[in-house]
């Protein structure tokens, strides 16, 4: 079945208030061209999910669209330190932090992926993060009678994940590290995939011990070569730190329209060319 | 009064150099996100003493070579490429849960002398003056890594508090260091064990919050020339001085 589809037709299947997972790490393989579509389309309330984010997050808050973010860390790392636009909102009460260690992000998506209601996590002890949010509690281990904490089980709605290469049927490949995008793509409900490149269903045939996410759970593919840019994408191109430092300094409202216009072009570049 | 010696070595070098020392061959080590100081000391590590030494992080590289480090990153595919096997970061966690985690180096932003960790926030939890990065790894590795080395490159009384805004986590903290100092944790307490040869006892006296014991206090040495050398070799960027 052919799954490729444009990029705002993808995006239109997230609703207001959808929790989304985002895939890749800090300034990695980011899937910012469908965070930018999902700007663009207004899209709001959204719960955003992910283990260590950066611009993709501090995007979709500055452009409006998040009610909350869970999140082990969210910063842009050394150089452009921490996420501005996110920090603000959460500090304003626009935006709600969930905050959680990386490894409790991904407990949760665990026992969403397997269907129970939490996951007990070892580490996670000698914390006020405990007592000060609702996804954590405190329970009895039935058969020593120790205590144990355990995190609520999180099943997105939606995942968003840029990958290497893919084929119309949503077979795909990520070359480099994974993170946590596999463990994603098991939780949510749904999958779109932007993909670098899309490859023929014999060629991924070639390959079928590199395919991560086999077709059958993917519902959108869309093929925009630079999906991750600014942000890096294995073997294929490094970080835009002119773009990431304009977005960071020019706060105003035109500062974010020039950045999601200047990328206009690149995220539906595929579409005019027609090429599937 | 500077020597020449001291005219020349950044503070980075210093905490690098000691950093190794910390370190044994064999070991399993971690460094998460804005990491490149303790980065640059697992690498200086793994070409002196602990050539064993098992270097893990986020992308997942086992024991990866890199050849060009990233400035802006310590997360990135740099470190994935050149190792010899794939181990994820959840793997590296649930390693830890198994207690087979040997060093993680982690991070805070407040830490008080009965060596409780503040990586959430300043002011009042719901309601807060500042929203800090979040637990990250601390909040479940610094109770189940064997030994947790937490450096900071800012030494001042904001950061060694008397008592901490939150506590996002305690546990098997065996260190800290700073550019001023090393803190070692012992009999549940944060004892000054050394400084570096860059201060004095007074000013670290001044910039820590809570009181120090300042007897058996030594000095920490300079880099050697061939310390330097190595480090220069790993990092000839400078990525290490990012973090100041």
């Amino acid at each position: 079945m052919n799954k490729v589809v444009n990029i705002s037709d993808a995006i239109s299947i997230i609703k207001d208030g959808d929790t989304v997972a985002l895939g890749g790490n800090t300034l990695h393989r980011a899937p910012m061209a469908l965070a930018r579509e999902i700007v663009r389309q207004r899209k709001k309330k959204l719960n955003i999910i992910k283990t260590a984010g950066a611009h993709e997050v501090d995007l979709l808050v500055r452009g409006d669209c998040v009610e909350s973010v869970t999140a082990g860390f969210i910063s842009y790392e050394t150089e452009f330190g921490l996420a501005m636009y996110y920090r603000k909102a959460v500090e304003a009460g626009k935006v709600k932090a969930n905050e959680h260690a990386c490894y409790t992000v991904m407990c949760a998506l665990n026992a969403g992926k397997i269907n129970v209601p939490f996951m007990p996590v070892y580490g996670l002890k000698n914390s006020d993060l405990i007592n000060a949010n609702d996804y954590f509690r405190v329970i009895t281990d039935p058969f020593t009678g120790d205590s144990i904490t355990v995190v609520k089980a999180i099943k997105p709605d939606v995942a968003l994940i840029h990958v290497s290469e893919c084929d119309e049927h949503g077979n795909a490949i990520i070359d480099g590290p994974v993170y946590d995008d596999v463990l994603m793509s098991r939780a949510s409900n749904k999958i779109i995939i932007s993909t670098e490149k899309i490859i023929s269903p014999s060629q991924i045939r070639l390959k079928q011990d590199r395919v991560v996410i086999p077709g059958f759970l993917v519902h959108a593919v869309v093929n925009i070569p630079r999906g991750a840019a600014p942000c890096s994408q294995p073997g294929k191109y490094d970080i835009n730190k002119k773009v990431l430092s304009d977005f960071i300094n020019n706060k105003d409202n035109d500062g974010l329209m020039k950045y999601l216009s200047d990328y206009e072009y690149a995220d539906k570049k595929m579409e005019r060319k027609n090429v599937l | 009064m500077m020597t020449q010696e001291a005219k020349n070595v950044h503070p980075a070098d210093i905490m690098i150099v000691t950093i190794a020392k910390l370190l044994h061959d064999n070991e399993t080590v971690f460094h998460g996100v804005s990491s490149q100081l303790p980065m640059v000391a697992i690498l200086l590590a793994k070409k002196m003493h602990a050539k064993n030494l098992n270097y893990l992080n986020i992308p997942g590289g086992v024991d990866s070579n890199p050849r060009n480090l990233l400035s802006y990153s310590s997360a990135g595919e740099d470190i994935y490429n050149n190792g010899c096997a794939v181990f994820p970061l959840q793997e590296i966690f649930d390693l830890s849960m198994r207690g087979k985690l040997d060093v993680a180096f982690l991070s805070g932003v407040q830490f008080d002398k009965s060596g409780n960790v503040n990586a959430s926030v300043i002011g009042d939890y719901h309601n807060p003056k500042i929203r800090l990065p979040g637990g990250a790894g601390s909040a479940v590795l610094i109770p189940t890594v064997k030994r947790a080395l937490i450096w900071r490159t800012k030494h001042d009384a904001r950061t060694f508090v008397d008592r901490v805004d939150f506590i996002t986590t305690r546990g098997n903290v065996d260190r800290i260091i700073t550019p001023l100092a090393v803190f070692k944790y012992k009999d549940n307490e944060l004892k000054l064990e050394a400084i570096s040869p860059l201060t004095t006892i007074d000013e670290v006296v001044k910039n820590t919050g809570f009181t120090v014991n300042t007897q058996g206090v030594r000095v920490l040495d300079y880099p050697t020339k061939e310390e330097m050398l190595l480090i220069k070799k790993i990092d000839p960027k400078g990525v290490r001085y990012k973090e100041f």
